[in-house]
């Protein structure tokens, strides 16, 4: 069990020392999601997100493309030069190189939402106030399930010519159920001071649970294939 | 820690003799290096290996030859345990392919077509992490030792994305050798190389094979092959249709087998 997590922590930090070195997938990621912020709250006027409902979803937009840049970028990585072979080669669980890939994506994203979020409440005069510590326990639990899904199919199609746009179509449908629950959630909790703590939350937890063993199963045969 | 180091130098003040490549006394005492039986490949739904049965002592320096696309990057795949055979046996070192993939692989190295590093870290920064991933108990001094042993100690620091296509292919060699592989797979290991270089990288893996370690090289160079390797394999079309001692064969004959319809 020591040799995984040493081997998880020596490859996230690995993918993380890359994009420290680059900048590359961060920087583009923020600009692309504030760029989807300031569109859309241009686009709806002023103050019209400012329900619990529309200001989630419309983070959510932000975070999804965001989402699926990031995963796209961190497993391009391997790609590159064929590095994938080289970690394959090595005597390490597969789960491991999925494990890494899935930190190293929930750091970008969570340092997504960091930047991101500010400026969406800056301009749909959302009160995020009212539960700031709710906000950010059903986003994050949201985005680990976001996060195992999007790791899994950018393995998958990081191999193929329409990377990106295959993977976006691929995840977003399945994402489709996290992002509904979570907004309804969110919106329970802004609008009707409902606590997060019912069912909503328990599906997003078992959404974590479900999408992380099937991606954790199948990581192995995908990096295979 | 000055100055270019080559192998020339390397060589001549006998730096890093201590410093260990292959278990010459295991390889030699050893299962044969591989033991292909009734081997078959389907990829797509399309036959690329055929029926290959082969052995190949441990030790032994063996090349593999073929026209583009007659098998030879997949059959190192299965060798490298990357992937597994769709039907007969695949052993390495005795072991088989199909059921010890991950204790096979700790005895292998593989030079493929890319590099297999990651080009933003440094060649130093490459080597330690798969060191370290290799479970080596002293990454960072294993990977001086080998970047001295490629020539690379000047430029441990650099990151591989500025190096040039030879320096890359020798950091490919250095993360190969890592971990004192037992086989070395070298696929088209001199492609895109200017002479010097591929000159360098030859005579890396005659050292290699010298001290033990059993190589086998997929190369398009028929003339070079027969002049490294001990032993010649050509495949065309996934089949198996040459395997001889390289003296036993002439380059105008292994050119007619491979161009065979």
């Amino acid at each position: 069990m020591n040799r995984a997590i040493r081997h998880i922590a020596l490859l996230t930090l690995k993918d993380l020392r890359i994009e420290a070195r680059g900048r590359q997938t961060i920087g583009l990621v923020v600009v692309l999601a504030i760029l989807i912020v300031v569109v859309l709250a241009l686009g709806l006027g002023p103050g019209s997100g400012s329900s619990g409902l529309s200001a989630t979803a419309i983070l959510w937009v932000a975070y999804l493309f965001g989402g699926v840049l990031i995963f796209e970028k961190t497993m391009a990585v391997e790609r590159y030069d064929d590095a994938l072979a080289g970690l394959l080669l090595a005597p390490i669980d597969r789960g491991s190189i999925f494990a890494a890939k899935l930190l190293a994506n929930l750091v970008l994203m969570f340092t997504l939402a960091l930047v991101v979020t500010p400026v969406g409440i800056m301009f749909f005069q959302f009160d995020l106030s009212v539960a700031p510590g709710g906000f950010a326990l059903v986003m994050a639990i949201s985005m680990i399930g976001y996060a195992a899904i999007g790791t899994l199919f950018a393995a998958l199609t990081s191999s193929t010519r329409l990377a990106g746009g295959l993977l976006a179509m691929l995840v977003f449908p399945v994402t489709l159920p996290v992002v509904l629950v979570s907004t309804r959630v969110l919106a329970n909790l802004f609008e009707h001071n409902v606590s997060i703590g019912g069912s909503g939350l328990a599906i997003l937890i078992a959404f974590d649970v479900m999408f992380l063993t099937a991606s954790w199963l199948v990581f192995e045969i995908v990096l295979e294939a | 820690m000055t100055g270019r180091l080559t192998i020339q130098d390397y060589e001549t003040r006998g730096a890093g003799r201590s410093l260990r490549l292959a278990t010459s006394a295991e390889t030699a005492a050893s299962s044969p290096a591989v033991r292909a039986m009734s081997v078959h490949k389907v990829l797509d739904d399309r036959p690329i290996l055929r029926d290959l049965t082969f052995d190949l002592p441990a030790g032994c320096y063996a090349t593999l030859l073929g026209a583009n696309g007659a098998g030879k990057t997949t059959l190192l795949r299965l060798l490298s345990t990357l992937t597994t055979p769709t039907r007969g046996e695949l052993e390495i070192f005795g072991r088989s392919a199909r059921k010890q993939g991950a204790m096979i692989r700790a005895g292998i190295g593989l030079i493929g077509h890319q590099s297999m590093v990651y080009r933003d870290l440094s060649a130093l920064e490459n080597l330690i992490f798969f060191g370290r991933l290799h479970d080596l108990p002293e990454p960072s001094v294993r990977a001086m030792d080998l970047l001295e042993f490629v020539g690379l100690v000047d430029r441990a620091h650099d990151p591989v994305k500025t190096f040039s296509r030879g320096m890359v292919q020798r950091v490919s060699i250095a993360r190969a050798l890592l971990h004192e592989p037992r086989l070395l797979l070298a696929d088209e290991p001199f492609a895109g190389l200017d002479a010097p270089s591929a000159d360098t990288v030859e005579r890396l893996m005659a050292q290699l094979n010298e001290q033990g370690m059993a190589v086998i090289l997929a190369n398009h160079d028929v003339r070079q092959s027969l002049r490294l390797a001990e032993r010649v394999i050509v495949l065309r079309k996934g089949r198996l249709v040459l395997d001889v001692p390289s003296g036993d064969v002439s380059a105008e004959d292994v050119l007619a087998e491979i161009d065979k319809r």
